[in-house]
């Protein structure tokens, strides 16, 4: 299939690797000084103080980022248990570079009004122009992949080391799966984006 | 002809800039929530009628803190308030929420979608996530209540049994 020398998948793969400029060192910035758990920046008396990111620790408990989904309160997150952040920097852009691919190919085989895929800044965003709009990007503090979908709404997917898939805690899907089930049925044409 | 052009000009103008506006930028009903949030504040977070739901995280860039004082004998929402740090979406969302619980049993509020304050509130898909967190700490405010109030029918059963 891949034969025929496309012009246009050539040159953004060019822009792509001119845009993925490592920017691990800015996360790894912004996790050091605002690494801190909920609780923190609220005060007994509830007043309200605007973090102070200059004098905040790394502060952590030792809770599983899985809590924020499940609403149990403050934004634990726990560094040393999390994936590695480069383990997910390589996984989650291999994960949304196969996506972008994907869903250009499936472009060029369906007639869609105004479909359009945009990456930059490493998110992901397919147009299918009044069918709605999806955005697929990274969360590197929670170490997740995040989906908007005009079916299903926001969704939050966690790398399953298991499965060797994205899975959202919450209803167990899995993303490929369901981006395959939504946008198939959306465009009326089966997609395959694993 | 020329003036009646320019009278319409004027008249149209302010809603053409708002429709320009919602092209690209916050839909009014969040520009209003965040000019004017309703219900923001603190309640004592030890009252055993206040739930406090606390969400989000600084590094995302979302941290939502949702409180209900509940009436004890209704199991009604009778007063809420909020404290948002986050995008302008984030506190529209938090906002809307309380708005939305005030005066609901509890059980009520579990079934407050997010669908629904993004769709009140015209979010763009990229900001979808705001309106779920605020779901969120809906939720967690009322689990919070819920377990405070078993607690506190706990330590009273206790009490009553050492009594005995």
């Amino acid at each position: 299939m891949a034969s025929r020398f496309a012009p246009r998948l050539f040159l953004r793969r060019l822009r792509m690797r001119r845009r993925a400029q490592p920017i691990s060192s800015l996360h790894e910035a912004s996790a050091e000084s605002a690494g801190v758990g909920g609780d923190r920046i609220f005060s007994p008396s509830g007043s309200w103080s605007p973090p102070d990111f200059h004098c905040i620790s790394r502060v952590f408990f030792s809770a599983r980022p899985s809590l924020l989904d499940e609403g149990k309160g403050p934004a634990a997150i726990d560094y040393p248990s999390l994936l590695p952040e480069e383990e997910f920097h390589r996984l989650a852009d291999e994960t949304i570079h196969e996506l972008l691919e994907n869903f250009e190919e499936y472009g060029d085989a369906i007639q869609i009004d105004d479909y359009e895929v945009d990456y930059g800044n490493h998110v992901l965003t397919l147009k299918l122009g009044s069918l709605g709009t999806y955005v697929i990007n990274k969360q590197t503090p929670n170490r997740q992949i995040w989906l908007s979908s005009p079916v299903s709404g926001p969704s939050r997917f966690d790398w399953d080391a298991m499965s060797n898939t994205w899975v959202y805690r919450r209803t167990k899907a899995n993303l490929f799966q369901l981006l395959e089930e939504e946008v198939g049925q959306l465009c009326g044409q089966p997609i395959s984006l694993r | 002809m020329l003036s009646f052009s320019g009278k319409r000009l004027l008249g149209l103008g302010h809603r053409v800039s708002a429709a320009a506006v919602v092209g690209r930028g916050y839909h009014e009903r969040v520009v209003d929530h965040y000019d004017n949030p309703r219900n923001v504040g603190s309640f004592d977070k030890n009252d055993s009628s206040v739930g406090t739901g606390l969400v989000g995280a600084p590094a995302c860039g979302d941290v939502m803190k949702l409180q209900i004082r509940v009436d004890e004998e209704s199991g009604k929402i009778v007063d809420a308030c909020f404290k948002t740090f986050g995008c302008g979406s984030a506190i529209a969302s938090s906002s809307v929420a309380t708005e939305w619980v005030k005066g609901k049993k509890m059980e009520e509020v579990l079934s407050i979608k997010n669908t629904e304050i993004a769709k009140h509130l015209s979010l763009p898909p990229v900001k979808l996530h705001c309106s779920m967190l605020a779901e969120d700490a809906i939720k967690a405010a009322v689990k919070d209540y819920e377990a405070k109030k078993a607690k506190h029918l706990g330590n009273a059963e206790a009490a009553q049994v050492e009594k005995a």
